[in-house]
């Protein structure tokens, strides 16, 4: 009898050192494998490099605005990147030409793609439907958020640009 | 293959089925925070735990821990491992909403990526279930292997 339990003893100790040994296994593969993702990614962050000071510095919440006049003129000229706040339904029924659909949500999820998109000299515009539609405003803050600079808003942008008959397109590009 | 030990008896099943809610909500946790892992940085940051130099470090590796932890859940494959994490983790998390709720912080959570929602004990009672299941999926669970019979 006291052989047995002496058995099962032994048993229950080697049994829980698999347990241990998986769970090491699994903290060092996650471990090597988040920091071969991070530094592949484009928005990958700088493991050492938080500092709460950036996060003050980011935070201003006044997003400058910009008139349908400017923002037609730099149409023209291709120095704009219009970004659409409105959910994707109202995107596909119509936008402004060349537009892209970033819902203030997903800005974390567009903001590299749209890094790619920018030159030194374009800026990027926001806007969504109505002049108390906070959309605009939110998905602005959002890409700042997301390091992007030069952001502004076109408040009531949609209205504005159909009603002046400038291009619009439809669908989901 | 044949199906065995199913519905009962019922301990292993129970186990299976929390294993596999805890994978899901470890997948799609893990998968906001790798989306967003600057504002998950501040989200960790907001709890005034951590160092600062750790902060990005840790918004880096947890996100891809709690894959990895659901892949092993889900799987089954290192099954007691991942739920030996998976209880840690829990641990781990409600001891910073304990703390920061003692404090009176108002801060988000950060549970599922970044959602602007402020914590309360609601959060712990959530992370105490979550921890709950994951302690009886290490002591319960058989595997896959345990209902799945191969020929």
């Amino acid at each position: 009898m006291k052989q047995i339990t002496e058995i099962k003893e032994n048993d229950r100790a080697v049994r829980f050192m698999p347990v241990v040994q998986e769970a090491a296994i699994i903290l060092a593969a996650a471990l090597i494998f988040a920091l071969v993702f991070n530094f592949l990614r484009p928005s990958g962050i700088s493991l050492f490099g938080f500092s709460p000071a950036k996060i003050a510095s980011v935070k201003p919440t006044n997003i400058p605005q910009i008139t349908l006049g400017e923002a037609h003129d730099l149409f023209l000229k291709n120095k704009i990147v219009f970004v659409d706040a409105r959910d994707p339904f109202s995107f596909e029924e119509g936008h402004i030409a060349g537009a892209v659909n970033i819902y203030p949500d997903e800005t974390a999820l567009h903001a590299a793609g749209l890094k790619n998109k920018l030159s030194p000299e374009t800026i990027i515009v926001t806007y969504c439907d109505g002049p108390q539609c906070p959309l605009s405003k939110e998905t602005a803050q959002g890409l700042q958020l997301q390091g992007l600079t030069g952001v502004k808003v076109l408040i009531n942008g949609w209205i504005l640009w159909q009603d002046a008959g400038y291009p619009v397109a439809r669908g989901k590009k | 293959m044949k199906l065995q030990n199913f519905p009962t008896p019922l301990a292993p099943l129970l186990a299976l089925l929390c294993r596999l809610a805890l994978g899901i909500v470890f997948f799609y946790a893990g998968i906001e925070k790798i989306i967003a892992p600057g504002e998950f940085a501040v989200a960790i940051y907001n709890y005034r735990l951590l160092p600062d130099w750790a902060v990005n470090v840790l918004a880096v590796f947890l996100p891809w821990l709690e894959v990895f932890v659901a892949a092993g859940l889900i799987t089954g494959k290192c099954g007691r491992g991942s739920s030996l994490l998976s209880a840690l983790l829990f641990l781990v998390f409600a001891t910073g909403l304990t703390v920061s709720l003692i404090r009176g912080l108002d801060i988000s959570c950060g549970c599922f990526g970044a959602s602007k929602a402020s914590i309360n004990w609601l959060y712990l009672l959530r992370d105490g279930g979550l921890l709950i299941m994951s302690i009886f999926t290490l002591f319960a669970d058989r595997g896959w292997s345990y209902f799945i019979k191969r020929d």
